[in-house]
């Protein structure tokens, strides 16, 4: 069958690709439109390297056939970058080291970032689990967690 | 990718539609959790998907005291719901906080051993299943529904369209043992459901997952419990029951004689904690 059209909206922006049938989210983000924040890892749905946003909701990018998002709103590591600047969860990452190959830090960040749009102070715990679908093989996690600890209580005291 | 077409129907009518009309060499797929990667792997080489997002099959009602689960409702929207805390449990035992926004409580039923933790919760609350296909739909109850190792009563041209869950009767607990904390394979996932009556038990219901060829009842446990005072020789001997008639399997994730033994410590667990709980009332 021929390839399909899908619209949707990318970071704020109308969005329009031609793609094979089922080809994932996370396929069309970075082999068709560029958008290599999003990172390809297990393709299985099991490392949370590919996390986006769907409607606000974090979701494993590889999972999703492209036409299941027409229509809806898909936010990226590129969506939630400042023209100048970054993010308070992208600053905190960078000030406590939340990250060395780099690899699972757009989807760590991505995570992170719909954590605390629904829980702004959330506890050690709720960040763990929070993140227990994203796979760091460098930090240990530890920094990752504290770096978004930061996030949050800079957020509350209004540091950024 | 060999996908040569993707259906993805608006309406459970147009669902089963698709479904007569394309035949059995149709893949269907619900939450994607388990279809997607199979195709993203070649594992799987399907000509033609259907998937289930937008087909209308996603309400989540209270009724009469229980729960209506539409097929496609994801394990986030159970986890949230407040009718029955079992399956919110269950939920929460499963995938990660981003695959359950994917994942979906009828896919549940249909997820590879040793998944379907939600499948066993949802044996030890006696549920039903509705089945629908071009003749119209039945219903059977979840018991009835698996019938070995990746088969079920399903027919080719039905769906499953929607989960029932009565009332909870009696004292309940859900307990799943993995290797790590979170986002994990089940070793033995146990759900107990205990209905007494001044103390002595009428009725149980003991759920193991991982422990057979699908989300299985032990039912020589429950012989073991109906008539006693769920005291400490009660729930020994049901735990040993349980470990007796379960059929577990060696994997990646533990031995069968492994399982065995965690069946039988897991068991025991659930049914302190509901004897514990005191009259064991609804929780």
């Amino acid at each position: 069958m021929a390839s399909v059209v899908v619209s949707f909206e990318l970071n704020g922006r109308p969005a329009e690709v031609l793609a094979r049938p089922m080809t994932t989210l996370q396929s069309v983000l970075r082999n068709q439109l560029g958008f290599t924040a999003t990172k390809e890892g297990c393709r299985q749905g099991g490392c949370g390297s590919c996390t986006v946003l769907v409607d606000g909701e974090p979701m494993p990018s590889c999972l999703l056939p492209i036409e299941d998002v027409a229509g809806r709103r898909v936010t990226t590591l590129e969506g939630i970058t400042p023209i100048d600047g970054l993010s308070p969860v992208q600053q905190a990452f960078l000030d406590g080291n939340g990250f060395q190959c780099g690899y699972c830090t757009p989807g760590m960040e991505m995570l992170a970032t719909a954590l605390l749009e629904r829980n702004p102070s959330p506890g050690r715990d709720e960040i763990v689990e929070a993140l227990g679908g994203n796979i760091c093989r460098c930090t240990g996690y530890q920094p990752i967690v504290d770096a978004i600890e930061a996030a949050a209580g800079a957020a509350s005291t209004g540091e950024r | 990718m060999t996908v040569a077409s993707y259906f993805l129907p608006r309406s459970p009518a147009e669902a089963v539609e698709i479904l007569a009309a394309r035949g059995p060499s149709l893949m269907v797929m619900s939450g994607g959790t388990v279809a997607m990667p199979l195709v993203n792997e070649g594992i799987s080489l399907p000509e033609e998907v259907m998937g289930l997002r937008f087909a209308g099959l996603d309400r989540l009602e209270v009724v009469d005291g229980g729960l209506e689960i539409g097929a496609t409702v994801t394990l986030t929207r159970l986890l949230r719901q407040r009718t029955v805390r079992m399956l919110s449990d269950a939920a929460r035992s499963t995938a990660s906080w981003t695959v359950r926004n994917l994942a979906t409580v009828g896919g549940n039923l249909f997820t590879p051993p040793p998944g379907g933790d939600v499948a066993t919760a949802l044996l030890a609350l006696d549920a039903s299943v509705t089945l629908t296909g071009p003749a119209g739909s039945r219903t059977v109850p979840l018991a009835d529904f698996f019938t070995g190792f990746m088969t079920t009563v399903l027919r080719d041209d039905e769906l499953v369209t929607s989960i029932r869950v009565p009332a909870v009767e009696g004292g309940t607990a859900y307990l799943k043992f993995g290797r790590k904390q979170a986002n994990t394979p089940s070793v033995v996932t146990v759900a107990v459901r205990v209905v007494r009556d001044g103390g002595a038990v009428t009725d149980a219901r003991i759920a193991l997952g991982a422990a057979g060829p699908h989300p299985i009842l032990a039912d020589g446990a429950r012989t073991a419990l109906v008539g006693s005072r769920l005291d400490d020789d009660a729930i020994g001997a049901a735990a040993d029951a349980a470990a007796r008639e379960s059929e577990p399997f060696s994997d990646g994730i533990a031995s069968e004689w492994y399982r065995r033994r965690m069946v039988r410590l897991f068991v025991r667990r659930a049914l302190e904690q509901v004897a514990s709980a005191g009259a064991g009332e609804g929780r």
